[in-house]
């Protein structure tokens, strides 16, 4: 049989969300009728496969990971900045540690612009009939929208689509029928879910 | 499952407000910003399996696991005959458990496969990590050379399909054990 073509739709992430380098990946493919999670653990793949017509979800969440990265690369660059400076007053620019400070102040000051012309961060969540899987590679908000882009009209084509209104009327409806005498509750975290056999 | 969807920060139920919204829209209970796409699949009704019917008439096709039972599809592997409860539906064929177990196992119904080992990556780990400790090539230069050969035709990643790895394994491995050999001659002549 021969084996189903792929189309990139995300470089390969690392799933922790604050993690500088590990060795676990994780990349979203696009193929014929499904989304491919590869996980790459070192030496070896994992495959996920998340088919159009099972797709019963997609949650994006904005998270502060992009504020505090630029709290982490800001203060540092600050520090080098200080340091620079410092060593600038006593020794002149051309001395060995303005040198070097003002390498690690480049680094910081590129970290800090590549985080922000990256666009805001967000968490992206799948959800299918039997599981709800963490997209960690959707973890810029631009990129997530374009991806979303991508693949709404290949879930629609195999599913057809539902209008805001809809999906809430569908949603009280089930709570009531479900729970015919009691009207539905509203949302509050920590409250019992609305009883869905 | 249940056709409810929680906001992933607060856990509390979403009822309405954010769904399939063209912008992300905060919690009404947390305040995150939220934004969730619905498809019509969270309200299909999950049918109950079947259960297989007994055979009424004498000459009617049967399970070839449940002779007793009313076949209802032929596997789509080994032709056998299933009933409704032996009928392990995947992607609109028909399989029988024992060619689904074969199929995972064996690798031969791909959409069932869900793990692979990089041959490829292991030759080049093989070839470029022990670098560090140079003295270990004289070991490791073989094996990335035998790791190479030995997989190159084992099936690769599904996602990236090129052998470059594998060939700059080799090259590296190649290198290195020329290297081993110019240096073992040289001490040879030298002596």
């Amino acid at each position: 049989m021969a084996e189903p073509k792929y189309q990139r739709l995300t470089r390969e992430r690392t799933p922790a969300r604050f993690a500088v380098a590990s060795i676990a990946r994780s990349s979203l493919w696009l193929g014929d009728d499904h989304l491919l999670f590869v996980e790459c653990t070192g030496y070896t793949e994992t495959y996920k496969r998340f088919y159009f017509r099972d797709i019963q979800a997609l949650t994006i969440r904005k998270t502060i990971t992009r504020a505090v990265w630029n709290w982490i690369a800001g203060s540092l660059a600050a520090v080098c900045a200080l340091a620079v400076f410092g060593s600038w007053r006593a020794d002149g620019l051309d001395s060995g540690m303005a040198i070097f400070f003002s390498i690690v102040l480049l680094f910081f000051a590129i970290l800090l612009a590549l985080n922000n012309l990256s666009g805001a961060t967000c968490a992206c969540q799948i959800r299918t009939a039997v599981q709800t899987e963490e997209l960690p590679s959707l973890c810029r908000l631009r990129q997530t929208r374009r991806v979303l882009d991508k693949i709404r009209p290949l879930i629609v084509a195999a599913q057809g689509q539902l209008t805001a209104e809809e999906v809430s009327a569908r949603m009280l409806e089930t709570i009531q029928a479900e729970n015919p005498t009691e009207p539905p509750e509203p949302a509050s975290p920590g409250s019992a879910p609305p009883v869905i056999s | 499952m249940s056709p409810l969807i929680q906001c992933p920060t607060c856990r509390a139920w979403l009822l309405e407000g954010v769904f399939n919204r063209p912008d992300l829209t905060p919690c009404r209970s947390c305040g995150t910003p939220l934004q969730v796409e619905v498809f019509p699949a969270l309200f299909r009704k999950i049918l109950p399996g079947q259960s297989a019917q007994a055979v009424l008439v004498e000459g009617e096709s049967s399970c070839f696991y449940h002779p007793q039972k009313k076949a209802v599809v032929p596997c789509a592997g080994c032709g056998r005959f299933l009933c409704a409860l032996c009928d392990c539906e995947l992607n609109g064929q028909h399989f029988c458990p024992a060619c689904l177990e074969t199929g995972k196992s064996k690798g031969k119904i791909k959409t069932l496969e869900n793990q692979r080992t990089r041959y490829d990556t292991i030759a080049l780990g093989l070839a470029i990590l022990p670098v560090l400790i140079f003295y270990l090539t004289i070991v490791t230069a073989p094996m990335t050379l035998f790791v190479a050969i030995r997989y190159w035709n084992a099936p690769q990643s599904i996602v990236r399909r090129t052998r470059f790895r594998f060939i700059l394994a080799i090259v590296i491995a190649l290198l290195q054990i020329g290297g081993w050999t110019a240096f073992f001659i040289l001490i040879a002549t030298s002596k």
